[in-house]
């Protein structure tokens, strides 16, 4: 029997990136907020401090601060049809555990999205035809427009003391930018980080083919830099230890950097750590979330802890199977197509070719997270589609983001995989080989979901979440499209040897990493119909739960998935003031 | 350190005595399994040791295996040494400390399966959903190595450590190219997906662990490792070679 605790007014599910900034908006009000996070504070730990935060063994190999997969994990099969199995290590993705969540251990890229990313289906529709989205591909609006969302991304990115070009200021396109971007009200926060060897080579090839190159916006702090809380960040070292690990420096923006340490000395702030939510109390007659049930992972005790509005914000994944452990809402069924929790699951298409340069020194360990240099031609709807046959595209770019050697090193094809001959070319290819790669976009497709798996169950006992997923025709078909491009870029930089063109096919393999941008879930949207938050993030179905983070996204696009989850997240700490003030379907 | 590069002298002066007294017939019977080693080492090392020499590489304190007992030992080192031959790059794989990093990896949170889902009900599926078998990593290890072992003496009519560099080579190409069908256990997999990212783990991986003995193999490729405050690094360095490549720093040089 779970102890109940005094009620509380704003509970987060979830110590993460969208807590920290929700939080921030709503205790500046003096609104009491109370976050449980089942992970630690990893501030002193040895992940957050030399030497030991240079261990690629520890916190990359063995992912050493990414969600355990002995407690929870889950389940995939590649299409409705087939039998899931449960995901025992997996590689693809990493949500991370602790103050500061999946953010502590991100490589930084800090997107805006399109413009028309947020009117998705009505911008395709309008440019090409009601014809043009296939019926199996349930693209939709979100219910609100980038211009809604433009001050929350600029405020977002002094928080976080982006390091980057504009391409787009007011309409106006500025040089060195990104010229498809969304108009923005400012420059970046901060300039650019420095340009890498790989970045030049790039830069003048593509230059030549006449596109228009320009820096990937970067969480990793090009100086030192204080943001308007006062809060500071060191300037980037270049350590290339980004990914998969904390910031020792203090130098990539992070939650546990420049979010928490300030809340936790604001009156009404409360974070509780080690504490496992295992579910929502739903009181589906009067259509609320009564209170959470956690389980302090330190004393073994259950607790029942009641609040006024509850807001999920933990990982992609989690947020989706709350709703349905506690069936709040109706579940996605693919066979009828109705049903809305578990919806629009999507992921990344990625691609790349390596290219090896003899006389070039790459010096991949000479990086951050997000030194690239990209170009947005081929990205999403920056392309005429009319006949290609799909939908969809990815940002191109040479990023070198790390050499560390466990995993970063390249050799030729058709290098033995041991003895001296492979030695022999990982000596002379390690300092002089790198990437062009496509972050493509991923639609959604009526036959990936997300629901509970009938059969594997968590640590706790409860469901695993079981991902129906797989890279369907139309991201394969636009992989090997843009994929194309790339070799064409390739084969102009005139590398001594070049790696094979090909794009990503299915199936979706587990045991490789591609990134930790899995979306969706939980779509918004302006219809109850097809989506299970509102323009707001408000349940339909439980109006004074809230839901935040790239699970409410219908789509991902070729961008990194940060930049709009975190002007949302700060949006609705705004709509949640005025929530509490008068409760009520924003 | 002195004390340590001592220490390893005295077990590789140990195993080639322990190799020539099996070879000569005079050790009892109990020992003679690791008298095999001894032969495995003194095969492998031995014969091309020209490199070890000037790099002084085997100055990781070797201090005994934790988990393998002398028919694993005898594999690994077997394994390690082909996979890694001593030559104008590196020493063998042994003086590497590859067959000590695996000892270690399989003793350890590593090997023991920590962080891995290990619920049933325990069925097989497609390559791509990953590892579906109840064993852990250790117990994984220990089930291949028979079936690899049964498998070479299969092919070849004896033992791994016994076979030619040549032939011992083909062997690993052929697991890793799945090559071997043993009835029970996915002798493939158990290559590809367990003992090469070890193997490779094993050369890359910071010295802390007891593998990439003296940095040999961050030397060979010019990763400079620690502490990697490269601000101004980033520009002085682009496109050039950088110094601190040739000596790399590991977390045992800042501990």
């Amino acid at each position: 029997m779970a102890t109940k605790l005094d009620k509380r007014t704003i509970v987060i599910v979830g110590g993460g990136l969208t807590a920290g900034l929700v939080a921030r908006q709503l205790t500046a009000k003096g609104i009491e907020v109370l976050v449980l996070e089942r992970g630690v504070d990893h501030r002193a730990g040895a992940g957050a401090k030399l030497p030991n935060q240079r261990d690629e063994l520890r916190w990359d190999t063995r992912q050493g601060l990414i969600q355990n997969w002995a407690v929870q994990t889950y389940s995939l099969r590649h299409s409705s049809g087939e039998e899931s199995l449960p995901v025992r290590w997996m590689e693809a993705f990493l949500p991370g555990e602790g103050m500061g969540g999946a953010a502590n251990h991100w490589n930084g890229h800090t997107w805006r999205w399109a413009e028309y990313d947020p009117i998705l289906r009505s911008h395709y529709e309008t440019r090409y035809g009601k014809g043009i989205i296939p019926a199996n591909m349930p693209l939709q609006d979100w219910g609100v427009t980038y211009a809604e969302m433009e001050p929350y991304h600029d405020l977002f990115e002094k928080l976080f003391g982006i390091s980057g070009k504009a391409g787009n200021i007011d309409g106006k396109i500025q040089p060195g930018g990104n010229p498809f971007e969304a108009p923005r009200k400012n420059e970046y926060p901060q300039k650019p980080l420095e340009i890498t060897e790989a970045g030049l080579i790039f830069k003048t090839a593509v230059e030549a083919m006449g596109y228009k190159p320009f820096p990937t916006p970067a969480g990793n702090s090009s100086g030192a830099y204080t943001n308007p809380d006062g809060q500071k960040l060191g300037q980037c070292q270049y350590c290339g230890h980004c990914e998969r690990f904390i910031c020792e420096a203090q130098a990539k923006a992070s939650p546990e950097v420049l979010l928490y340490p300030m809340l936790l000395q604001r009156k009404g702030f409360e974070i509780r750590l080690r504490c496992h939510v295992l579910g929502l109390n739903y009181d589906k007659q009067g259509k609320r979330i009564t209170g959470v049930r956690y389980v302090d992972l330190v004393t073994g005790t259950e607790y029942e802890q009641p609040a006024d509005v509850v807001v999920l914000g933990a990982f992609t994944m989690s947020n989706t199977r709350f709703l349905l452990l506690d069936g709040v809402g109706k579940p996605y069924d693919p066979k009828t197509r109705s049903g809305v929790v578990g919806k629009n699951f999507c992921y990344q298409t990625y691609s790349g070719v390596a290219v090896f340069f003899k006389d070039r020194w790459i010096n991949p360990f000479l990086a951050s997270g997000s030194t690239g240099t990209v170009i947005d031609e081929f990205n999403n709807d920056n392309f005429d589609h009319a006949g290609l046959g799909f939908l969809g595209g990815g940002g191109i770019g040479a990023g070198v983001f790390n050499g560390r050697p466990i995993a970063n090193r390249r050799v030729p094809p058709g290098t033995p995989a041991w003895g001296t001959k492979w030695k022999e070319a990982n000596a002379a290819w390690y300092a002089h080989s790198f990437s062009v790669g496509a972050q493509g976009s991923c639609y959604p497709h009526v036959d990936n979901y997300l629901d509970l798996d009938p059969q594997y169950r968590d640590a706790y006992g409860q469901p695993l979440l079981r991902m129906t997923f797989d890279f369907r025709e139309n991201e394969i078909k636009m992989s090997e499209w843009v994929t194309q491009k790339i070799g064409a870029i390739t084969k102009a930089m005139a590398p001594d040897i070049m790696g094979p063109v090909a794009g990503r096919k299915a199936p979706f393999d587990t045991r490789q990493y591609q990134s930790t941008h899995v979306t969706g879930g939980t779509p918004m949207g302006a219809d109850p119909g097809n989506s299970v938050v509102s323009p707001h993030l408000q349940h339909w179905d439980a109006e004074n739960l809230f839901v935040v983070g790239a699970s409410v996204y219908p789509h991902n696009s070729g961008f990194n998935p940060t930049g709009p989850l975190s002007a949302l997240a700060l949006r609705l700490g705004d709509d949640l003031v005025s929530y509490t003030q008068r409760p009520r379907m924003l | 350190m002195t004390k340590d590069k001592e220490a390893n002298n005295d077990r590789r002066t140990f195993l080639r005595q322990t190799a020539t007294a099996t070879l000569a017939g005079t050790v009892p019977i109990g020992s003679r399994a690791f008298g095999a080693v001894g032969i495995a080492v003194v095969a492998a090392t031995s014969a091309n040791n020209t490199h070890a020499a000037d790099t002084s590489p085997a100055s990781a304190p070797f201090t005994g295996y934790q988990f393998l007992g002398p028919l694993e030992a005898t594999f690994v080192e077997t394994m390690v040494n082909i996979m890694c031959p001593a030559d104008q790059y590196t020493p063998n794989g042994v003086d590497c400390g590859l067959a000590n990093y695996i000892d270690r990896q399989l003793a350890g949170a590593f090997g023991q399966g920590e962080g891995r889902y290990m619920r049933g009900p325990w069925k097989q599926g497609k390559p791509q959903l990953g590892y579906q078998l109840p064993l852990t990593p250790a117990q994984f290890f220990m089930a291949g190595l028979g079936a690899a072992s049964d498998a070479c003496t299969r092919k070849y009519g004896k033992s791994f450590d016994q076979l030619s560099a040549a032939d011992a080579n083909t062997f690993l190409q052929d697991l890793q190219a799945n090559k071997y069908a043993d009835p029970r256990v996915p002798l493939a997999s158990w290559f590809n997906d367990l003992i090469y990212p070890l193997f490779v783990q094993a050369c890359f991986a910071d010295p802390m662990y007891g593998g990439n003995n003296g940095k040999t193999f961050w030397k060979l490729v010019g990763y400079p490792g620690l502490p990697a405050t490269h601000t101004i690094d980033m520009v002085q360095y682009r496109g050039k070679p950088y110094p601190g490549a040739k000596d790399p720093k590991s977390i045992v040089d800042f501990s």
